[in-house]
């Protein structure tokens, strides 16, 4: 298998919060700010950038909410390539962890 | 109530952006808030009862919705964007909050992202000037006059202010604000300006003559004769290309208002390009003599 890349931060927390299903920009910084216990921020360059550049990767995508009443309308999506990019990511931080338990 | 609006001129250099957002910030702090971005002119409206935190961002909006959607949804407000690519953002401060609510780039890598926006294309361009500084260096070494020079000494500014503010500007965490700051970037724009008026008005003042002159045989000789004149509207080195072709030794020359000659040649077989003259300001005209046949070519410029 092709060794990946490292993921930068703000990459996989949007990632990791959109495992459960889909958000919008601002439910990401919320949950990201929460799971990470206010240590991880994503300010709204850093977002806008991200989700751009991850969406011409083909990780998320848009999606638009007819829902009524709904006032943030624009929400992200994972893809399957997606699930995989932040499968890959965790197994690689699961490895990092294991060999700093074996020394 | 009318509002009470002032207008500022300060210009920033890209790569000193962080010092436009403090100068944004003290601003708001004294009660002047800015409505309008620029980057040569910005306008500001009085009203003390508000006090905000600017924010800037730099680059091509690919979708404008969602980005202005992705700040808003932060308390971003938008203000404006000026024609090339600065966008400018305000949220209002509450002191209660920590200071990291006021920062875009939350990681290294969407800062580096967002400079490099800037600095590469910068870096390319003051590539391509440090390029054409080094060919105009060459050809005014070789054949030196005043509008190669004026060419050669804007190009090698222009590109040395580029390259070194693309190297500041892609290198995140450097502190970008330095003394001489305002002094290199008003230089950058008199250079400019005053180099490419320069460069038109001495290359329009010129004089630029092909001309040629011959007989076929030794019945129809053409001895002593003026035949073309030009004037030199300042003085400079002139270059000259010159062919001669005669069965006996023929005179070619260059005559100022007196008479006397400033460059004369007597050959009968001669073919030189590039030869340098100089000229002082004032008219000249050619002059030729000959015996037999001849053929002249020639071309000042």
């Amino acid at each position: 298998m092709k060794r990946s890349e490292p993921m930068s931060e703000s990459y996989y927390y949007i990632l990791l919060c959109l495992a459960k299903g889909a958000n919008h920009g601002y439910g990401i910084m919320q949950m990201t700010e929460k799971l990470s216990q206010g240590d991880v921020k994503i300010g709204s360059g850093t977002m806008y950038g991200a989700t751009s550049n991850m969406m011409k990767k083909g990780w998320i995508r848009e999606i638009i909410s007819d829902e009524p009443g709904v006032e943030r309308r624009r929400q992200y999506q994972l893809t399957e390539e997606g699930r995989l990019a932040l499968r890959t990511e965790i197994e690689r931080l699961k490895r990092m962890l294991e060999n700093a338990e074996e020394v | 109530m009318s509002k009470d609006y002032k207008r500022s001129f300060k210009v920033y250099s890209a790569w000193n952006y962080q010092k436009e957002v403090e100068d944004l910030n003290k601003a708001s702090e004294e009660g002047w808030q800015l409505v309008k971005g620029g980057c040569f002119h910005s306008k500001f409206e009085k009203n003390p009862s508000v006090r905000y935190r600017y924010q800037l961002d730099f680059g091509k909006i690919d979708n404008m919705a969602r980005y202005l959607e992705t700040y808003r949804e932060q308390g971003w407000e938008y203000i404006n964007s000026t024609f090339n690519g600065w966008h400018y953002f305000r949220k209002i401060y509450d002191p209660s909050l920590p200071e990291e609510e006021y920062e875009i780039f939350t990681d290294r890598e969407s800062l580096h992202e967002m400079n490099s926006r800037w600095a590469r294309p910068a870096l390319a361009l003051g590539i391509i000037l440090g390029m054409f500084a080094i060919l105009s260096g060459i050809q005014t070494i070789r054949q030196p006059n005043l509008p190669r020079l004026v060419q050669t000494l804007m190009y090698v500014v222009e590109s040395a202010v580029l390259i070194r503010g693309g190297l500041l500007m892609s290198r995140p965490g450097t502190s970008r604000s330095r003394r001489g700051d305002g002094a290199l970037l008003a230089a950058f724009f008199i250079v400019l300006i005053a180099g490419l008026a320069a460069f038109f008005y001495f290359s329009d003042r010129r004089p630029y003559m092909e001309t040629e002159q011959s007989a076929a045989s030794i019945d129809q000789p053409i001895e002593n004769s003026d035949w073309n004149d030009f004037t030199v509207q300042y003085t400079d080195n002139y270059y000259l290309d010159l062919v001669l072709e005669s069965e006996e030794p023929m005179t070619f020359a260059i005559l100022d208002d007196q008479g006397t000659p400033v460059y004369q040649k007597t050959e009968k077989s001669f073919d030189e390009e590039g030869i340098r003259v100089r000229l002082e300001k004032g008219h000249y005209s050619l002059f030729m003599s000959a015996e037999t046949g001849f053929h002249v070519s020639c071309r000042i410029e």
